[in-house]
């Protein structure tokens, strides 16, 4: 009785082949190049470029303040996902900062406050729901072990925040792009072996299992098996 | 890639299983691309969540975990929840529990989803005609009060399912506050019976069964791995029978007439007719021939012939189950729902017992039970007969004001008992629910109660092992829902009604508990212990364990008392037992709206989301009847109708339908799915205990002439390997090895 079935349900599944691979046969890209997420409204238009933007001797009431991106997403460096700060983190300081306690977006943010209400920011980075992103992994590796400075490597994936006001997304964020990063050959050490960075404590834990090459170099691959974001 | 050559040449070919599968594996990878392109997902359109204010263990994306105690049934085992960004994720044991050491049920699982469900009741409702209006909680106080000004004590009464615990205590305090002595205590499926039986036996109710200690487990129809009084301590223990005392694995021999999850575990399953385990037990110490004084006399008349003629169970059976208890001891025998079922449920229990005393298994195999220091707290048990008597006077217009807490009687009493109609004469009812259950849209007045996630309290289980223990209940999360109460928080508010002086120092529930349990630290073992360490690990670990005192068992065997009714002929109008299957994810009911039960297929027949009719396929040939064949199964109270499965674990002069669907109210997942049949059940009750024979029930079937596809993982809808077999096996004089090597 269900051998019937089997004709029509072969065909279904080809035209649904058929017609997904005519609206797909664009290859996601395989580079760094920058890809601009949409223009996110949000609720109180946060300058980033404020907070994490390069001192201006010339102004300083223009120039950014180099605030350490950790500094307010702490979740990052402790979590796969890394959260939006609480508005307690804001308050902390912006109570004792009586000079903006006026401006209209800190007004605002006081409002919030005294509400006891979380603001309700809108998503700018997301991936889809079968993949882990792991924030805890990146800053282990690029801050921590090799010392990279912060903005750098916050950077690699959120562009040149301290440049922004509301933040938007800069980097397709698909898997061709993550492997591009990941495929590639990655020195960790210097010329000579001498490792970059901190990473001398680290190797005295586990050292990296690759070969040198001519010039002594070792390079190594970010992880590179499915599972480990596909989990 | 694939390109438009090989599609072509795919498309004039008859397609084989692994081209099919090739052609799904591309539109898998288109749908995956289309996924990770930038056409991302909820970029600036989603809210993310974020904190006010944040502790710093709180880290979004890291669970901090939590104990506390399964709601779902009285067994009561310890739970660990995960929480995450402030919401309750997953339900796992608290592998510090004497009674389920870290595991949990299918049906604990589904914890998460009586509290996310969305037909909970969120506001306090008032009927209005045949709709519930919202009303705030100081207007629902006013008008309890109101209704019972005047009342008098009798004119009020109090259902409720099993309850213990600081609850218990308060609920108490506030009936004696009303002046009520009609509390009455209903589970619609309890080991009421048994426990009657194991007073005159032992001399308790429930004594610890050590299966991990037994060589040999003989037992009549109790589900112990299923739904049987503590499910998932016995699984555990289960495994260590298995694993066997002194080398010797465990033997497990099941008697029952319809075969449960236990059953089907058994080395041997033995069918036996409906009624007669009572008189197979007899049979047994007849054969085992060690019984002395008034047994070895009342056994006599019991030879193996004409026990295998009453029970259908053969001689051969009834003499290898004999010498395998004779052989090998400590054994031990259970008493389980299907031996008690019966008018004469009581005798079976006790011959059942006998069995046990005859083999010297007490306080071997069974020892006595701890208690909890504080009776007050111990729990409240009840079943059917306590439900008979509130309405005999619902019936007779006794009650003015009704109250009714974790019970759904319109749901669960038999239909013979006509609870509906009687329950409409009550002058005003009150219903603390969960959801708009059967029994709350009767109601008059609804209130909303917090998930038992979101709400305070202890809990002591009837059923307890090593020592014993005072179980946490502790919010999980906030309440998802304003306007929603806790039990103890609502008891509390009446209480302060009826006695504002001696309440007015506790604001709430939370304090009550906090202060009661501070009362007696030394007792609960915190002594010199500050308040606020004592109370911080009291909810860090989520029970208080006690050592309890312990009781002696009686070990004398008496046969005085047992007689078993004489055996009655088969009804000609209604000729087939009707067994109510009780399955280890459903129970009575109160749960059928979590959608994982109903998703989650029936261990022995793989049913999902709909009920059926197990019948034995000599009777289905007999009947002309096959599987999916629509049904009418009538009793003398009503009928039903259902698809059939056939079934060969059920006798053939039965049928079984399982309990826990067939809702018409209660929510999206539970309405309109199944038959309830306890709505054809007819009111036969136990002749020493007045409980419920809910095996009674006798019914005759008919076709419908309609005919269903039944939709179940097994057999055929399910199983189609494209032709092929899982593994194809000869047997090995079928082999030709010359031919082969
Ligand atoms: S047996 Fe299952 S449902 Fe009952 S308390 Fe234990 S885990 Fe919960």
């Amino acid at each position: 009785m269900h051998r019937f079935l089997r004709l029509p349900i072969l065909l279904v599944g080809l035209f649904m082949a058929v017609s997904s691979y005519a609206a797909n046969n664009s290859q996601p890209a395989l580079t760094t190049e920058d890809s601009l997420g949409p223009q996110v409204q949000q609720p109180i238009e946060f300058p980033h470029n404020r907070h994490a933007g390069n001192h201006d001797a010339s102004d300083p009431a223009k120039g950014g303040m180099e605030i350490n991106c950790q500094y307010c997403h702490t979740y990052a460096r402790r979590s796969a996902v890394a959260g939006i700060p609480p508005l307690q983190k804001c308050i902390g300081c912006h109570q004792s900062i009586e000079s903006v306690r006026n401006k209209p977006r800190i007004v605002e943010l006081f409002k919030y406050w005294d509400a006891k209400k979380a603001i309700p920011w809108k998503k700018v980075h997301d991936l889809p729901d079968f993949v882990r992103f792991n924030h805890e992994r990146h800053i282990k590796r690029f801050i921590e072990q090799q010392d990279r400075p912060v903005q750098e490597a916050c950077g690699y994936c959120h562009g040149d925040v301290k440049e922004m006001t509301v933040a938007r997304r800069q980097k397709p964020l698909a898997m061709g792009w993550c492997a591009s990063c990941h495929e590639k050959d990655h020195p960790v050490t210097a010329e000579g072996g001498a490792p970059i960075g901190n990473q001398a404590y680290w190797y005295s834990f586990q050292k990296p299992v690759a070969a040198q090459d001519a010039a002594a170099v070792i390079k190594a691959r970010g992880p590179n098996d499915c599972w480990q974001c596909h989990k | 890639m694939i390109d438009s050559d090989s599609v072509k040449q795919l498309a004039g070919h008859p397609f084989d299983r692994r081209d099919f599968l090739k052609v799904l594996g591309w539109s898998g990878t288109a749908v995956a691309l289309s996924g990770c392109g930038n056409t991302s997902i909820e970029d600036g359109r989603e809210t993310v969540v974020s904190y006010v204010e944040a502790s710093d263990y709180m880290v979004p994306g890291i669970g901090v975990y939590y104990n506390s105690t399964c709601a779902q049934c009285d067994a009561g085992c310890n739970i660990n929840g995960r929480v995450r960004e402030g919401r309750v994720l997953k339900l796992e044991g608290n592998p510090d529990s004497g009674i389920n050491k870290g595991k949990l049920c299918g049906l604990g699982q589904a914890g998460v989803q009586h509290h996310y469900n969305p037909d909970r009741v969120r506001e306090p409702l008032l009927r209005n005609g045949s709709k519930g209006e919202a009303i705030t909680w100081d207007k629902a106080y006013a008008l309890i009060a109101e209704k019972l000004a005047g009342v008098q004590g009798d004119e009020i009464a109090f259902l409720s399912g099993g309850m213990s615990g600081h609850l218990k205590v308060l609920l108490g305090n506030y009936l004696d506050s009303l002046g009520t002595r009609n509390h009455f205590v209903y589970e619609a499926i309890a080991p009421s019976v048994v426990r009657a039986a194991n007073v005159k036996a032992y001399g308790v109710e429930m004594p610890r069964y050590r299966l991990d200690k037994a060589k040999v487990v003989l037992s009549f129809g109790a589900d112990f791995l299923g739904a049987w009084v503590s499910p998932v301590h016995f699984s555990q223990q289960y495994a260590q029978f298995r694993k066997g005392v002194d080398g010797q694995r465990g033997v497990l021999i099941q008697v029952e007439s319809k075969m449960t999850l236990t059953g089907a575990n058994a080395d041997r399953w033995l069918v036996v007719k409906p009624g007669t385990e009572g008189v197979l037990a007899l049979g047994i110490i007849n054969v085992l021939g060690t019984a002395t004084g008034d047994v070895a006399e009342l056994v006599k008349g019991y030879d193996p012939v004409r026990v295998s003629r009453e029970t259908g169970v053969s001689v051969s059976h009834i003499e290898k189950v004999a010498a395998l208890l004779r052989m090998r001891s400590p054994s031990l025998v259970l008493a389980g729902s299907a031996a008690e079922g019966y008018a004469h449920g009581s005798q079976n229990a006790a011959a059942i017992n006998l069995l046990n005393q005859v083999l010297g298994n007490v306080g071997k195999t069974i020892e006595a039970p701890v208690s909890v220091p504080f009776p007050q707290m111990a729990p409240a048990k009840g079943n059917t007969a306590a439900l008979k008597s509130l309405n005999d006077g619902l019936a007779a217009g006794k009650y003015k004001v009704v109250f009714n807490f974790a019970a759904n009687p319109v749901f669960t009493a038999p239909g013979a008992m006509k609870f509906k109609d009687n329950f409409a004469k009550a002058g005003f009812k009150v219903a603390f629910a969960h959801y708009l259950d059967e029994t709350a849209l009767q109601a008059d007045l609804v209130l909303p109660l917090d998930s038992a996630l979101e709400d305070w309290g202890t809990q002591v289980p009837e059923y307890m092992t090593e020592g014993a223990q005072i179980n946490i209940q502790q919010p999980l999360m906030e309440r998802l829902h304003a306007n929603t109460r806790g039990m103890g928080d609502i008891v509390l508010a009446l209480l302060k009604q009826r006695k504002a002086d001696e309440y007015k120092g506790f604001e709430d529930y939370y304090a009550y508990l906090r202060g009661a349990m501070l009362q007696n630290k030394g007792a609960l073992g915190g002594g010199g212990v500050d308040d606020d360490t004592f109370w911080n690990e009291t909810l860090t670990r989520g029970i208080v364990k006690l050592a309890g005192a312990t009781g002696a068992l009686t070990t004398h065997a008496t046969a005085a008392g047992l007689v078993f009714p004489a055996h009655k002929e088969a009804d000609e109008h209604y000729p087939l037992h009707l067994i109510p299957g009780v399955t280890a994810s459903l129970r009575d009911g109160r749960h059928t709206n979590q959608p994982w039960l109903q998703e989650s297929p029936d261990p022995l027949t793989t049913i999902v989301w709909d009920s059926w009719v197990e019948i034995h396929p000599k009777k289905a040939t007999e009947l002309g009847i096959v599987e999916g064949d629509i049904v009418e199964v009538t009793s003398r109270t009503g009928s039903v109708k259902a698809q059939v499965y056939l079934f060969p674990g059920i006798h053939p002069e039965a049928v079984s339908i399982p309990v826990g669907r067939g809702h018409d109210a209660m929510g999206r997942y539970a309405k309109g799915y199944g038959v309830n049949p306890f709505q054809i059940m007819d009111t036969v009750f136990e002749a020493a205990t007045g409980e419920l024979a809910m095996h009674e029930t006798r019914v005759k079937i008919s076709k419908t002439g309609q005919r269903v596809l039944v939709v179940k993982d097994e057999g055929a809808a399910g199983a189609l390997q494209m032709g092929r077999k899982i593994a194809s096996r000869v047997s090995t004089d079928q082999i030709d090895l010359s031919k082969e090597v």
